[in-house]
């Protein structure tokens, strides 16, 4: 039998002054206008961005053996290749001043990080697609989303790096505090790609794929696994031209050592990452009102 | 009369048909809009057709409109124009306030996660913060009667529970708008009522609701004014029930078109068949002995004289048709059966039965007509098959089934509402007493 409800309790809502238009735009927008739509969306729509984390973290965890474990595990598992390859001598990475297991710990973490970030972004739009099409959160905020994940994680792996560090009977720097925000480029530099794919890929699929297939080859010019430097002058200058070096390098030098392998190289690099956010955000903006009835 | 809650003005969205080219003009659309060029949105390209097309009409707050039409019409489409999901091609639409939408009830449900945990999601997508949430939790609840199985995982309900858990979010959310697609005909009866009771107060404490919907009940009971749309327009902005009629009489066309391209295949030869089977016959093929043929047979319209295949409410009509006899047949009788669409031989014009006895004909070429003068169909799709039989002869002579079809329209005088199933029409006029006085 149903039960009997009264419903007498006062609405606890707040009215909010909204007015929404939605109209055909014949111009593009400008620039700075896409800048702060995104700002005022992402504000806007803060609440549901943390429920949309904590569904995704938890429903990702429920019905596992490991639980939670599983984010201390991954990482570990990770390194366990490169670690055997460098101690059966298959892998010369190059001489490095600090223990290979956490120079390849810190290094695979933060490309990671980054790949991890572009593919999140990128398909947030199609994952969500469900969200998209029933309900009206920003897109740009369902594209994001899981980014909050990626910070998780890289948090728990930095618990995971002190641990390897002390097994090594090794202190991290003072500036270790600086850690993350040292890793921060390059995961804005990825939610920058993402979010140019996310809009792009939902029209044509496999874009995400070819564009993570071809960063992966670049993984062998960035200073990841081995330190990549190389005999060859002109695999030398790619190297020295690539911005990633920098930002790999930055946090594994800073996290270990204390200091920044070269300041400039990561200023530049880290203002070219500024500028392809906002390229990503100034894209995204420009194509989304064509991607929800392609998805 | 409350603020206006939605303004929509020239409303339009295209679509590609097939994928592939949505593919290719998409990437066009992409490069042009990244070089900052003025898009080409609003001309259509081959293949391409408006889904939702020139739509204007206005809500205030306290108000409901209701959108009904075929499948395919553009309903959904323009809900998700509402909804802000799709961004228009052409016009613009200004929507007042936070908007709820239950364009399938559950939307963002997390198989994993219980349906506590789940209310907080689906409540933060409507716009609520997590602190609003915790104060209607105890509301919700109890509306959705889901008692412990709250925090039970999605995954496990019934469908009936996941659409009482997420249609009693959107409501308790108390939106300003709320856009709705076919969402009442869900749960059982009593949820049901609870439903349109809980839809009701919304309105009388001022939400704008925009329900689509193919129940003429729930239009009729929710709405006070109506769209029915067709092929992307709005053909019809108005009442309600002018709408019901208007999405009524569609349905009756598309049911004559459907039926029609059905036994189109064996009715195209149009000869006659000799000793043909039955399943010919039902399929719309002449068949007969050989004696007689009609060449013709149409409804025409008593005023004008002119071929129809569409009567309004109770017009008079003529039945036309076209005879020719080859051999002489004794006690002639004309027989033209009526069926509806669910129903087989509801009426039968006999000229034998009706009084009119016809006698002996000669052979030659005859155009009989029979004038009806008060039918009483109600408005729907009519399907007319004819036969030719002689008293003295136990088969027929020749039959033809489904020489004709028409859709009888609805009146405007009367909102014939009540069920769809029904065929004819009384007239009738109705009084009550009351039996005790006083108690």
């Amino acid at each position: 039998m149903p039960k009997m409800v009264e419903i007498v309790s006062e609405p606890t809502i707040k009215r909010v002054e909204i007015i929404r238009t939605y109209e055909a735009v014949g111009t593009a927008q400008g620039p700075l206008r896409t800048l702060q739509l995104a700002g005022g969306e992402l504000y806007w729509s803060r609440h549901v961005l943390w429920h949309l984390f904590v569904r995704d973290f938890v429903a990702g965890f429920r019905q596992k053996l490991l639980g939670y474990l599983w984010i201390v595990l991954m990482p570990l598992t990770g390194i366990a290749s490169f670690v055997f390859m460098e101690m059966t001598g298959i892998l010369n990475p190059g001489s490095t001043e600090i223990p290979y297991p956490i120079f390849v710990f810190i290094g695979t973490t933060v490309w990671g990080t980054f790949v991890a970030a572009i593919t999140t972004v990128a398909s947030g739009l199609i994952n969500n697609a469900d969200l998209v099409m029933r309900t009206n959160i920003p897109k740009i905020g369902l594209a994001v989303t899981g980014l909050a994940s990626i910070a998780y994680n890289l948090l728990i792996n930095l618990a995971v790096l002190v641990l390897l560090m002390g097994l090594f009977g090794r202190l991290p720097s003072i500036w270790a505090i600086f850690y993350p925000l040292a890793v921060l480029p390059i995961v804005v530099l990825g939610a920058g790609v993402g979010l140019i794919l996310s809009v792009i890929g939902a029209v044509a699929r496999d874009l995400t794929s070819m564009l993570v297939t071809l960063i992966n080859l670049v993984m062998y010019i960035t200073p990841v696994v081995y330190t990549a430097q190389f005999s060859n002058p002109w695999l030398q200058l790619i190297v020295r031209w690539n911005p990633l070096t920098y930002l790999v390098d930055t946090p594994r030098a800073l996290f270990v050592a204390g200091r920044v392998p070269s300041p400039t190289g990561f200023a530049l690099s880290t203002s070219l990452v500024l500028f392809t956010l906002w390229g990503g955000i100034h894209a995204f903006y420009l194509i989304k009102d064509k991607v929800a009835e392609r998805l | 009369m409350g603020e206006r809650a939605i303004r929509a003005e020239g409303l339009s969205k295209k679509f590609g048909l097939t994928l592939r080219q949505s593919m290719k003009y998409g990437l066009h659309d992409v490069a042009r809009k990244l070089l900052g060029r003025r898009n080409g949105d609003d001309v259509l390209r081959t293949g391409e057709f408006w889904a939702v097309d020139d739509v204007n009409f206005e809500l205030r707050s306290g108000q409901a409109l209701g959108i009904m039409g075929v499948n395919g019409s553009g309903k959904t489409t323009l809900l998700r124009i509402l909804n802000g999901v799709y961004a228009p091609d052409r016009g613009r639409v200004q929507i007042r306030g936070r908007v709820g939408a239950l364009i399938a009830a559950g939307a963002g449900f997390a198989p994993m996660l219980s349906g506590r945990e789940n209310v907080y999601i689906n409540g933060s997508l409507l716009g609520l913060t997590t602190k609003e949430i915790k104060g209607l939790m105890d509301e919700i609840v109890a509306f959705s009667e889901l008692g412990d199985f709250i925090d039970l995982p999605v995954k496990n309900y019934s469908s009936g529970m996941y659409v009482r858990l997420g249609f009693a979010v959107a409501a308790l959310s108390r939106p300003d708008v709320l856009l709705m697609d076919e969402v009442l005909a869900v749960g059982d009866l009593n949820f049901q009522k609870k439903c349109f009771d809980q839809i009701l107060q919304l309105k009388r404490s001022g939400t704008a609701i925009v329900l689509v919907s193919h129940s003429p009940g729930a239009i009729w009971s929710v709405c006070d004014r109506g769209l029915f749309m067709d092929h992307g327009r709005a053909i019809v902005e108005g009442g309600v029930e002018d709408v019901v009629r208007a999405y009524d009489d569609q349905n009756s066309r598309n049911a004559v078109a459907a039926d029609q391209q059905f036994s189109q295949a064996a009715a195209n030869s149009g000869e006659l068949q000799l000793g043909a089977s039955i399943a010919e016959a039902q399929a719309g093929a002449k068949v007969g002995t050989g004696d007689v043929v009609c060449t013709d047979f149409r409804i025409v319209r008593s005023e004008s004289e002119a071929r129809v295949d569409e009567l309004d409410f109770r017009e008079p009509f003529f039945v036309e048709v076209d005879v020719t006899i080859m051999k002489p047949i004794d006690d002639f009788i004309l027989r033209v059966v009526a069926d509806a669409m669910h129903y087989r031989n509801i009426v039968t014009l006999d000229n034998y039965e009706q009084g009119c006895p016809i006698g002996r004909i000669e052979p030659g070429q005859y155009r009989f007509r029979i004038d009806v003068t008060d039918q009483n169909f109600r408005p729907g799709a009519y399907i007319f098959n004819v036969a030719v039989v002689s008293r003295k002869i136990g088969v027929h002579l020749f039959l033809w089934l489904k020489c004709a079809r028409i859709v009888v329209r609805n009146p405007r005088r009367y909102f014939l509402y009540s069920d769809p199933m029904a065929v004819v029409f009384f007239g009738a006029t109705y009084s009550h007493v009351r039996l005790e006085s006083s108690s």
